[in-house]
This record gives structure tokens, sequence and C-alpha cells, in this order.
């Protein structure tokens, strides 16, 4: 504690412990890299220090959302193919105070498909950043690369919109980090037998959900069964509902963590929404950052929520 | 799941009011819907199927206040009249559907006492003198307006339980201005023995 001249006593900041956000969702299109920049912005502006992420190899415009006029001339390839020892070395200033951005951008198609000691020794440099929060906007999809990104987040957020097609990525995606998990837990060839059958929709052992999993472990494997249980009470996604149009779609994300809880047996948090604005478009045309050019609007205002509930772990509560 | 109750069913406490079973109803009516989203992909039509008819049930049981006290029973076949009563009152500050409980009409006089045995043809003569409609009962106390017309009407065999009943008929004489004990236990002195 020291005192000023004012008068006033302020005691050190607490450094808070660094974390990892990942921001994932199975389908491409729904607005998860410009929520990303949002949500950057956001926790930058809350005093956080912050790195963004464009771990959308091949597909990365993180730095467009963030109203860069062209790609950053430092990406995360760079650093991938050793052409830059450290990553901190392509972080490139945003523009915007504490926040930072790595971006993915004009990598080689290929960098998509980067090789397991590459991604270790990625995945290891940014636990290492000296940063409040790594906050990584991952690709469409359910390729290993995405996964693997998701799994070693502290915070897991699986972005959809109301719309079918993008749940049942949502779902997809979810079912296949969590068998991805549990094979890597998995101390027997026989269990990493049925885990990787039940990747597999039609296979032979009739597992549809986790649940079957569990249920089928048990069977062959009584003594296994446990670890798997930790391993998927430790596995905890949060939703975001993006682009909602109505109030009929925001207990969407309501109804999308009981159906986790009761038919795959994944405990998931609703973590907030974000309403659709033109607005927000029109913006992204000018490549202006929505968030920045307008705090008071709706938009911004539920991201900022969203920020403050995954900071503090919080489920947006049902009304009853 | 063997051991799954009808309050499981429907994601609600034991002690869950009526407005939250509604509640808890209708959203899970919606979950379960064939255009639903959140179960799209997820559930195959007759596993929807399956899930709305355990929902549906599970909100008949818990959804009427004599089968759901039938239930209570059969899941805890011994319980405390004390218990039995906190499953049926709800918390002052529990939301209600309706809004604020409209006024009760001289609450802050003086209850009125009622001497010697009391019949429902007594109370709506009452009730009707006060301007209170049945309706208007049924909001605040949140009980099912049928169970004060069966109190009304003296039809003693559609009338639940003793302890249920005692405190329908509390909530009743209290909308009223009337003293609580003193009407239900002049009410149901008149009643065969239980």
């Amino acid at each position: 504690m020291s005192a000023t001249p004012g008068g006033l006593i302020t005691a050190p900041v607490p450094r808070s412990r660094r974390q990892i956000w990942s921001l994932g969702g199975g389908k491409g299109g729904i607005g998860k890299s410009l929520l990303a920049a949002s949500l950057g912005w956001q926790l930058s502006r809350m005093g956080k220090r912050v790195i963004l992420i464009d771990a959308d190899l091949g597909g990365a415009n993180l730095h467009t959302c963030l109203g860069f006029a062209n790609p950053p001339e430092r990406t995360l390839g760079d650093f991938i193919r050793r052409r830059v020892e450290r990553i901190e070395d392509v972080a490139v200033e945003t523009g915007f105070t504490g926040l930072r951005l790595i971006s993915g951008a004009s990598d080689f198609l290929g960098a998509a498909n980067i090789k397991y000691p590459q991604k270790v020794r990625v995945l290891n440099r940014i636990r290492g950043l000296d940063v409040d929060v790594v906050l990584m906007d991952l690709g469409a999809g359910t390729a290993f690369n995405i996964i693997d990104f998701f799994l070693i987040s502290d915070v897991g957020i699986l972005t959809v919109v109301p719309e079918p097609t993008s749940i049942e990525n949502a779902y997809r995606f979810i079912k296949s980090a969590l068998y991805r998990r549990l094979r890597g837990a998995a101390t027997t060839e026989n269990v990493k037998e049925i885990i990787e059958s039940a990747l597999d929709q039609k296979n032979a052992n009739g597992i549809k959900t986790p649940l079957d999993l569990l249920r089928a472990v048990e069977r062959e494997d009584p003594g296994a069964v446990d670890s798997l249980r930790k391993e998927m009470a430790a596995f905890h996604p949060r939703f975001v509902v993006n682009q909602v149009r109505g109030d009929a779609d925001i207990p969407v994300g309501h109804q999308l963590v009981t159906a986790c809880a009761r038919h795959l047996g994944i405990r998931s948090t609703y973590a907030g929404f974000v309403h659709y604005d033109d607005a927000v478009w029109q913006c992204v045309r000018r490549r202006r950052l929505f968030v920045a050019e307008a705090p008071g609007s709706t938009p911004a205002v539920e991201v900022a929520q969203l920020a403050r509930a995954l900071i503090r772990n919080e489920s947006l509560p049902l009304s009853w | 799941m063997d051991c799954e109750t009808l309050y499981d069913v429907l994601g609600v406490s034991r002690r869950a009011t009526r407005d939250q079973i509604d509640k808890a109803h209708h959203f899970l009516r919606q979950m379960y819907d064939d255009v639903s989203l959140a179960t799209y992909s997820l559930l195959d039509p007759e596993e929807k199927r399956a899930t709305r008819a355990r929902v549906n049930h599970a909100y008949e049981v818990l959804g009427d206040p004599v089968r759901r006290r039938e239930y209570d029973v059969s899941l805890d076949p011994t319980p405390q009249e004390k218990t039995s009563q906190t499953v049926l009152s709800f918390p002052p500050g529990a939301p209600s559907a309706a809004g604020p409980s409209p006024p009760r009409p001289e609450s802050s006089g003086p209850a009125t006492i009622l001497k010697g045995p009391v019949t429902g043809e007594h109370l709506r003569r009452l009730r009707e003198q006060k301007g209170v409609s049945l309706q208007t009962i049924s909001t605040s106390s949140k009980i099912g307006v049928r169970f004060f017309e069966y109190i009304e009407a003296d039809r003693h065999s559609h009338l639940p339980a003793r302890v249920y009943l005692r405190s329908f008929l509390q909530e009743y004489a209290k909308a009223l201005g009337l003293d609580p004990n003193g009407v239900a236990d002049a009410y149901i002195a008149r009643l065969p023995k239980a």
C-alpha cells in the first residue's frame, strides 16, 4: 500500500490469473470472429491486458474486424515455421489500449494442418504469454487442431446462432471435443477402442451420447469409469447465443444447457446472448469495430454483460 | 432412471410453487417441441415424443394439488404435517404471474370471527357481500379456483386431504378478512370424520 499525494491509499491491483479463453462453434458465418474482436475489446476496456489470437488458420480475418487496413505482416504462421522465435514477437498493436493481436492472416492454406509437435509448441508458448486473457478465435469445424485449442482453454466458449444448422454443429463440436478429451485420458486399449467407436454415429455399440459411452465402458471395464466421469465433469463449455432476433431466441441458451445436462451428461453454462443489429454489419463493411463505435448500443452492452459473466463464471439465471 | 422423481422430470425442487411448476412445464414443452432448436439433431422424433409424454405426465400430477399430495406421500410415506404445509406454502417473494397481489379487503381491520359450524353456502354469501371473486382469491393464494368452488358447493368428496383443505380454507378466509383458523375449524367441524 502507498499513499498518493491526494491522500488516497492505493492498494496494488491484484494480478488476476492468466486465462486462456477460446471461441469455437463448429459453424462458419455465425459472427464468431466479430464476437471475439468485440469481447477482446471489452476485456481490454475493463482493464485486462488481452491478446487476441486468430487461430482460424486458413480463414483468418480478425484483423479486418479490428479495422486493420492491411493484414499484419507478422503472423502466427511465422512463429509456427520458426521464422520468429518468440510468440510475443508476432503480436501486433491494434490501436486499442491493452489489446494486441496475433494474426493468422496471409498464411498458406497448409497452416491449418500444423503437425503435432508444432501444435504443442504453440500451445505451450500461448500458456506463457504475459497477459491477463488470451482470447483465441478458433476456425469453423471439428478438426483436431481446433478441438485441441478448445480443450487447453480455461474457458471454452461455444457460439451458436438460433438456427438448426448452427445448433447441430454445436452438438457435434461438443461431442467431438469431449470424446477427444476422454480418449486422451483413457488408460487401456479397450477403453480407447470404445471411445473411438463412439465417434462413428452408426457404431455397433449403439453409443449415441456420452452417457451411452459411459454405460458401454462400465460393461467392458468397470474400473475405468470413474476417471472418465471425472474428465466429463471437468469439461464445461459456455454457450453464447449470437444474432438473437427476438425474445423467443433468448431461452434457446437455457434449453441448450438443459439438453446437455439431461441428454449428454455434460455440464455447461449459458454465458449470454447478443442481439442482431444491422448497424453492426454496416460497421463491419466500413471495417470499424461496432462495440467501440457505439458502446452504449444494445449489442455492445450485451457483449459487456457477456464479458463479466465469463470472468465471474456466471450463468444467465432462468426466470423461475 | 429408476430414482428419477416427477420433480426431476420437471427440473424443479420438491418445494416448488405452482407458478414455478407451470413455468418449468412451459419451458420443457417448448424445448421438446418438434420445431425446437435446442433439441434439433440431439433427439429423434420418437425420443422427443417419449420425453414430452414424461414431462406432461409429471405436470398432470404436480400441477394438481390433490394428485401432487398423493404423489408426495408415495415418495415419502411418513410425512409430517409441517413438511406437507411447507410444500404448499408460497414464499412471499415468489414471483407471481399475475403481478402484485390484489389488495385483500379489510385486511387491516380486525378479522371477523365466525361462530358455530360454517357451510359452503355461508362462505359464499359472505364472499359475495364483500364483493370478492373466487378468481381473485385463487390468484392471490395461487390455489386452483375449482377447490374454492368445491368448498362453497360443499362437494366433500372432491375436497383434498384435511391438511390441505385447512390451508385452502385459511387462504380463503384471509382473502375475505375473516379469522383463518376460525373459518377452517368451523368448516371442517361439519365434515364427516376422516
